[in-house]
């Protein structure tokens, strides 16, 4: 068990003082942003990037981490106290949640969301721990033709997997490639899409981009809509979870994680799938069928554990083999780029230091948002008193602040404002944000790979494909592409075909109010 | 004629709706309960709850006085909104609750009540709650 | 999931500027692919080639979908934890915010950061609705000051000074 051995170096690592001080600031601003509705941990990261410009990637890693598990914790809080979630990954929490907290059985529903994520989290990262030398084994074997493949599934995955019309999801992944290829070709030294524009040339800084669509644009269009009703917090006190509700919580949380851990690992979208099933199946295999829609534990205790666990499932792909399952996952990505660290099955042997640092401090982590979520759960909800102009404004204060720093010029702010008004369009006109930002921080790099594949083939196309795993792989691609069509045009013509719609979202899923199924948190 | 009061869910608002109450039967006049927020935080704990609401409403049909409640939601200040409802009421007195607070918290939180104070036609009755 | 019943029936016409966008930006990929001369590569895939492809995926994109909007499909405004979508786009917030932001990216180089910065902040704020002016400037002040030292001593990124050079 290698794994295990690196791992105990990895405390060493993570132990040190500083690393836990980045520990806690990044559970601490992680619960923070994910009681915030409307701040999530993409965006969130996203603003941090320039923080990479001088500290030490080990301890940004860690900080970043902390803010993805963080962000689970605190969008319960909010999904339980306030019915509206913090975090698109506990819309389903916010179901049973908030019923048991009109109950009266808040403080059970915010224990049982907490425990359920420490122990989801705790298992979770244990498997990526597990899971990820094995993994690497594999990957290290693999070409770059099946990279390539890779690539091309985790774009289709992304963009057909979620959200309602694949068309846009389309053009969005076409939007984000475009973006991703702006500025000199590597391989040949071309330069492409820059207008002539000098500082384009070094191609769109990946801080511009990310803050752009997640900050700037997101903002922009929350600033448009701007809800104005005050929601009705619910006071909780007392009654904490007793003996039947451990006894109703403890296999949810284990089926949760069950759930969870996988469907994170594949690009389907993050934490909206799995805890949506693991809801469902909580609601079939429950004792108390009468309890569901009326604040049932299990409601709250599986989508929970669930949604951490895809978090450490989402950190698998991307260590292993630098896939970016998620939009916080991608902004990650992107991160580790600005270090000159290209994630893949070398990072672990290369960067072994960091990755099992990052691994050892997921734990500690954990334990740390246990901490501060199981007590002070309601005090952390305080932070929604804060009054919406100032929480936007400061938004786009550091998305400026943090623009400008990544050159020190005024051309990156102009460039900040372009994106941040596409990013708004894109969510005007329901084009996904998601597979955008995933092409153009994975795009060059599948660029790369296909480009390094044919010239082991030289230049025959048959060299793409001529590996056992990638024809599975793209087997896999056109089934995405093909079934969901078919599926759709089988059921249209059974209804009368005259509703000839997209609609390969989840069909039977709870009416969830103003949620989007392609947002997998800013 | 009516007495118009500013309702907060905290010890000072309940103050002020008792002595409203009292002053409503004294002056034998109608009064108006008064809950406005401006709704730009997702919470906003100067806005009753739906059971501190009904607490408020139960309190006014013990009393026995005559009276009207409206809740409101405004991008205004809550302080204008009352003061507009005090003069579409032709109020006779305003009625608000009013914190203990330090000259320097006042200046960086504003007040709704100083605006009141300043700008209000009728007499106000600020009230404050009984300390602890 | 389709609670967003106004933003999407307004959309109409103008979803089709998204085709059109579609359109424009692909075939801008292709002409400008077609201006690079890649002499480095051998084979069929050269420094063209992703550009093209990418264009080709636009423009099918941009065809589909002025064919899905014929048949009556509208693309559903994207919903979120703190947006409320039953009242349409409010464009004079909009305007407020891409003013204040542009006028920081205007100022920094001459003003500062300190000032830009804070100028910025109390721009949003305004836009957003916020009136206790004092408070906005208060924290404006803080933020910006505070951001322009955090950047110099804590990251070692000098962030323009501007008019108040030699008092920071």
């Amino acid at each position: 068990m290698d794994g295990i051995n690196a791992l105990i170096d990895g405390f060493g690592t993570a132990l040190t003082p500083i690393n836990l001080l980045y520990a806690v600031i990044g559970v601490v601003l992680g619960t923070a942003i994910g009681v915030l509705p409307g701040i999530g941990p993409a965006m969130t990261i996203a603003l941090l990037l320039p923080l990479t410009f001088t500290l030490e990637p080990t301890q940004a890693f860690i900080m970043f981490a902390g803010i993805y598990y963080g962000g689970m914790y605190g969008g319960s809080t909010t999904s339980i106290l306030l019915n509206t979630p913090g975090e698109s990954a506990s819309v389903i929490t916010a179901i049973e949640g908030n019923l048991m907290a009109k109950k009266g059985r808040g403080a059970a529903a915010l224990a049982t969301a907490a425990i359920g994520s420490f122990i989801a989290g705790t298992i979770g990262t244990l498997a990526l721990a597990l899971v990820a030398p094995q993994i690497v084994k594999l990957a290290i074997q693999l070409g770059s033709p099946d990279y390539f493949a890779i690539m091309m599934l985790a774009f289709i995955a992304v963009t057909t997997v979620l959200g309602s019309s694949k068309i846009r999801g389309l053009a969005s992944l076409g939007i984000g490639l475009l973006i991703g290829t702006v500025g000199i070709d590597p391989t040949s030294g071309q330069q492409r899409l820059t207008l002539g524009i000098p500082q384009l040339a070094d191609g769109i800084d990946v801080v511009v981009v990310a803050v752009g669509l997640f900050a700037v644009g997101e903002a922009l269009w929350i600033a448009a809509h701007l809800r104005r009703n005050p929601a009705e917090i619910i006071h909780v006190d007392g009654a904490r979870m007793n003996r039947e509700d451990w006894r109703r919580s403890w296999k949810p949380w284990l089926r949760g994680t069950l759930i969870g851990f996988p469907f994170g690992a594949i690009p389907a979208g993050g934490a909206e799938i799995p805890t949506f099933l693991s809801y469902a199946m909580e609601k079939k295999l429950t004792k108390h069928p009468e309890e569901f829609g009326h604040g049932a534990i299990e409601g709250v205790a599986g989508p929970e554990a669930t949604n951490n666990a895809s978090a450490a499932g989402g950190l698998v792909p991307l260590l292993t083999l630098g896939i970016p399952t998620t939009a916080t996952a991608a902004v990650m990505l992107g991160a580790f780029q600005s270090y000159g660290i290209q994630p893949g099955p070398r990072l672990l042997d290369e960067q072994a230091d960091l990755v099992w640092g990052l691994i050892a401090s997921l734990f500690i982590g954990n334990v740390i948002l246990l901490a501060l979520n199981l007590p002070l759960a309601t005090i952390w909800a305080r932070l929604l008193n804060i009054p919406r102009p100032y929480l936007y404004a400061g938004i786009l204060f550091f998305a400026s602040i943090g623009a400008y720093a990544a050159n020190t010029s005024t051309f990156d702010l102009w460039l900040l404002l372009i994106i941040g008004g596409l990013g708004f369009f894109m969510r005007r006109f329901g084009l996904p944000v998601v597979p955008a930002i995933i092409a153009i921080i994975l795009g060059p790099v599948a660029e790369e790979q296909l480009r390094r594949a044919l010239q082991i083939s030289d230049g025959e196309l048959s060299g793409l494909v001529n590996t056992p795993f990638s024809k599975v792989v793209y087997v896999i691609v056109v089934l995405l592409l093909v079934v969901p069509v078919v599926i759709d045009r089988v059921q249209s013509r059974r209804r009368g075909g005259d509703q000839g719609d997209q609609g390969d979202g989840i069909q039977d899923a709870p009416s969830l109010g103003h949620q989007h199924a392609n947002q997998e948190g800013q | 004629m009516a007495i118009v009061v500013g309702f907060v869910p905290r010890p000072e608002g309940h103050a002020a709706l008792d002595r409203a109450i009292e002053e409503a039967k004294l002056r034998r006049v109608r009064l108006v309960v008064l809950n406005v927020s401006r709704g730009d935080a997702l919470v906003d704990s100067r806005f009753a709850s739906s059971s501190d609401w009904e607490a408020v409403k139960a309190k006014l049909e013990a009393s026995g006085v005559e009276h009207e409640v409206a809740q409101t939601v405004e991008a205004r200040d809550p302080a204008d909104q009352l003061l507009r409802v005090a003069e579409e009421t032709n109020a006779e007195l305003i009625v608000i609750g009013l914190r203990r607070r330090t000259p320097v918290g006042k200046l960086i939180m504003g007040s709704a009540a100083q605006t009141v104070l300043l700008d209000a036609d009728a007499p106000v009755l600020a009230v404050k709650a009984a300390r602890d | 999931m389709s609670s967003s019943p106004t933003a999407a029936e307004k959309g109409g016409r103008s979803e089709y500027g998204v085709a059109l966008l579609l359109l424009g930006l692909g075939a801008w990929a292709i002409v400008d692919a077609l201006g690079v001369t890649d002499t480095a590569s051998r084979g069929p895939v050269n420094a063209r080639t992703v550009p093209i492809a990418v264009g080709l995926l636009l423009i099918l994109m941009a065809v589909l979908l002025t064919v899905d909007l014929v048949r009556g499909g509208r693309g559903e405004a994207e919903g979120g934890e703190d947006v409320d979508l039953s009242h349409g786009s409010d464009w004079r917030t909009i305007g407020l915010l891409v003013g204040s932001f542009a006028a920081n990216a205007l100022l920094i180089d001459s003003l500062g950061w300190p000032i830009s910065g804070a100028i910025l902040f109390f721009g949003t704020t305004y836009a957003l609705g916020a009136r206790h002016y004092v408070r906005m400037a208060l924290i404006s002040i803080v933020l910006s000051v505070g951001s322009w030292y955090l950047f110099f001593l804590g990251l070692g990124i000098k962030l323009p000074v501007g008019l108040l050079k030699g008092i920071l």
